[in-house]
């Protein structure tokens, strides 16, 4: 009895304690989101005046009527982003589940030989200047948007992870028995491997299109012109353009009233996370299932 | 297999490789050194023969970055020709057959017959390119040359004699056969084939830049070979600054991470509110989605000088107000901090994953003799998730030289100031890549140490662990 007192008090601490951590984790996770939404909705002279804050002071939808009075320009990143993340993501992906069907197939001769040389890359490699060169100088794409949608389509960890959902979606006797029946390696791949692998599909192809949506640095390396920016490097170019400006503009004493002002910055950063947020609790699962999936096969 | 004749093929290949025999004899002195522009004083450090391995000496000297790139492949060619000789040597004297009889020694011969074959070809190859890039006759290949095609020849082809017997007799087959067995399957890696040539392998021969000092008249297929002078320079400069704020960054995400990791995933499986549980992991595992360019607005939003949510709060409560942004003292922690509040989420879910995954009677039981949940953590949770943590402390160490890039570069980004306690390989590679193009010899450099001790650490840590226990090894 005296144990069982001991035991569910020791219990009971625990379990508070669990949801005050848990509570200030999730706290600090989310309040730099609040703080950039209810700056996006205050009067920007009450930023420069009063600083930024948790809740919007005076609440205005000033900045968002400021970016779409003019669009021209998000809409055109947005519009290059989708395309980076569309063509991207379907390539990609075309490319990783034809390789993981590759060095899944245990008659194949070659599947480890392949398997480590997609590996090595992950532990050696030239480095970024000889990557960049192979882009900008010998194949010679620098402002070309191939350079931008390529270099992303493969990562060795996703071809891994999508063989290890293939072996574990499609059971070894079911292509045999196809192969006896007379299909080929076309005819397995497409009618039997890819009906049954659409979680494994859903969850490469949103990690391929979430690393596409987000990335700038490809375009700060290989874009030549603004029309063809990926939409984070659109908003990167915004806040390092405005941050330069007003510190010229105090230098000459100029009038900073054109520049985009602190709180059309947080709008135009809502609005190139809003999808992802938006979408994220829908798809959230598949990133769980293909992290498990990928640290316990490793 | 005759072990004679192998051991003393190999042993020939090896000696024809050795830097003991010209490969390369230089002809018409006086024409070809005044036609390529060589003076007196150059003269001096120039040979009438050249060997694999300092024919780069000779690039170096007579200052003929064009044949650079070439030179650099020859000598690595020599380096892998001696490499798989001496290790099929040594596998014949151990007797490490492998597991289907001699077919593992001989692929292993043939290997080492195959490159010194491709040595000596791509060395008359290279005195047929100089000598048509100088349009006269400077450079021709030795007798040694033509010896060693005779031997490694005369070697692939034996082998290959006694290797067709050696596979019907454990019916496997080669490449060709398998073409014709599986070529979809081949088809199929064709765009993976592509897309890993461009976007890796061939830019591995890029590292030959690290030995070039860069100029724009020359270009940067022709300017001049230094040898090391790039790798002396960062050695004086910032190598040590890198290597050991790259390090001891990661050692603290790794720490850190992983025990912030850790703890939540556990806290997370002891909570029995579902809608908690789940609510939790989701507002946890969001900053995970978010660009750094975001992340980027949030630091600056919170930190700035003038309007930042902290100093704002500083100023309310009438203290003096801090300037994060020129006091690099403050950035390893806020650093650290924005590290593990971006990744926490994906951590907890891989730890999360092994701990549903143990046997709930296990716990059960446990409740039954009367332990607590704090001795349940401590005796079960625990010594279960140690096989993830292992395996995700490997990884971690193997990737230990690579960098957060995108992490520091927009937190930190062009910001001088910060620099002695932020500045990591990848972003002093990724200015020199954006910004100063003269100096690309050196962030190449930069970048095939940083390569290099990685791999190096990488292979360590990988022997290491295999000795101990084979079921974590990497590969």
């Amino acid at each position: 009895m005296q144990n069982k007192i001991k035991q569910s008090a020791a219990n009971k601490t625990l379990s508070a304690f669990a949801y005050v951590l848990l509570t200030i984790g999730s706290i600090i996770c989310v309040l730099p989101f609040i703080v950039i939404v209810s700056g996006s909705f205050t009067d920007n002279a009450t930023i420069i005046t009063k600083g930024y804050s948790l809740l919007p002071k005076n609440f205005t939808t000033a900045a968002y009527q400021t970016i779409f009075r003019s669009p021209k320009d998000i809409i055109q990143a947005y519009k290059m982003n989708f395309y980076y993340t569309g063509i991207g993501t379907f390539l990609g992906l075309m490319m990783i589940t034809l390789t993981g069907y590759v060095i899944s197939r245990k008659e194949f001769k070659y599947r480890n030989t392949v398997s480590f040389l997609i590996y090595f890359t992950s532990i050696f490699g030239g480095g970024m200047i000889p990557w960049y060169l192979m882009y900008a100088n010998v194949l010679n794409l620098k402002g070309h948007t191939l350079a931008i949608w390529f270099p992303a389509l493969m990562s060795p960890f996703l071809v891994i992870l999508m063989r290890t959902f293939i072996v574990g979606a499609v059971p070894d006797a079911i292509t045999e028995s196809a192969k006896i029946d007379g299909a080929g390696h076309f005819t397995i791949f497409f009618k039997i491997v890819l009906p049954v692998l659409k979680p494994g599909l859903a969850t490469v192809g949103l990690f391929l299109a979430l690393g596409y949506w987000n990335d700038w640095y490809r375009s700060s390396m290989f874009s030549t012109n603004s029309s063809t920016w990926q939409l984070q490097f659109y908003l990167y170019d915004l806040l390092n353009a405005t941050t330069a400006m007003k510190q010229m503009a105090s230098n000459v004493s100029m009038k900073t009233a054109d520049l985009p002002t602190e709180s059309v910055k947080l709008a135009m950063a809502v609005v190139a996370t809003g999808p992802v947020l938006l979408f994220y609790p829908f798809v959230q699962r598949y990133f769980v299932s293909g992290i498990t999936v990928g640290a316990v096969k490793g | 297999m005759n072990k004679k004749i192998s051991i003393g093929g190999s042993l020939a290949c090896i000696i024809l490789a050795l830097p003991i025999f010209n490969q390369i004899k230089v002809v018409n002195l006086v024409a070809f050194f005044s036609k390529i522009g060589v003076n007196k004083e150059m003269a001096k450090n120039l040979f009438t023969g050249y060997h694999l391995f300092n024919i780069l000496s000779f690039v170096q000297n007579a200052n003929q970055g064009a044949l650079g790139i070439f030179a650099m492949v020859l000598f690595l060619l020599a380096v892998a020709t001696l490499y798989f000789n001496i290790a099929f040597i040594i596998r014949v004297i151990l007797k490490r057959n492998g597991n289907k009889g001699e077919l593992g020694l001989i692929a292993a011969g043939k290997l080492g017959f195959f490159f010194e074959l491709i040595t000596s070809f791509a060395t008359i190859a290279f005195t047929i390119f100089a000598n048509k890039k100088f349009k006269i006759t400077g450079f021709v290949p030795s007798v040694a040359v033509y010896i060693a095609i005779a031997v490694s020849l005369a070697g692939y082809v034996y082998f290959k004699v006694i290797e067709k017997k050696e596979r019907e007799k454990y019916k496997e087959h080669g490449l060709l056969k398998e073409f014709k067995k599986n070529w979809p399957l081949f088809l199929m890696l064709i765009p993976t084939f592509i897309y890993f040539m461009i976007n890796n392998y061939l830019p591995m021969f890029g590292v030959y830049f690290a030995f070039t000092s860069f100029n724009f008249r020359d270009g940067l297929w022709a300017s001049p070979f230094i040898g090391f002078k790039n790798f002396e320079f960062l050695i004086k400069a910032d190598l040590f600054r890198l290597t050991k704020n790259t390090i001891l960054y990661n050692i603290a995400f790794i720490g850190i991470g992983n025990a912030f990791q850790i703890l939540f995933a556990i806290l997370v499986s002891r909570v029995t509110l579902k809608w908690f549980k789940k609510t939790s992991q989701t507002l946890m595992f969001m900053p995970y989605f978010v660009s750094f360019v975001i992340l980027k607005v949030i630091v600056y939003n919170v930190f700035e000088y003038q309007y930042g949510l902290i100093n704002n709060f500083v100023t309310q409560s009438g203290a003096e107000k801090i300037d994060f942004y020129n006091t690099p003292s403050y950035w390893p922690f806020l650093i650290t901090f924005f590290y593990l509040w971006k990744n926490i989420g994906y951590g907890m879910v891989v730890y999360l994953a092994t701990i549903m995954g143990i046997d709930n009677e296990i716990y059960e039981a446990a409740k039954v003799d009367g332990a607590n949940d704090f001795q349940q953590i401590f005796y079960i949770t625990l010594p279960h998730i140690k096989p993830t943590f292992i395996i995700l402390l490997l990884y971690a160490l193997g990737s230990i030289m690579k960098g957060q890039f995108e992490l520091f570069y927009q937190l930190v980004g062009n910001n001088g100031v910060l620099f002695n306690a932020t500045d990591i390989f990848d972003t002093y590679v990724y200015r020199i890549t954006t910004t100063q193009p003269l100096s690309i010899g050196l962030g190449t450099a930069a970048g095939l140490y940083q390569s290099i001790f990685g791999f190096l650490i990488i292979v360590l840590v990988n022997f290491l662990v295999k000795r101990k226990n084979p079921e974590y090894a990497l590969f």
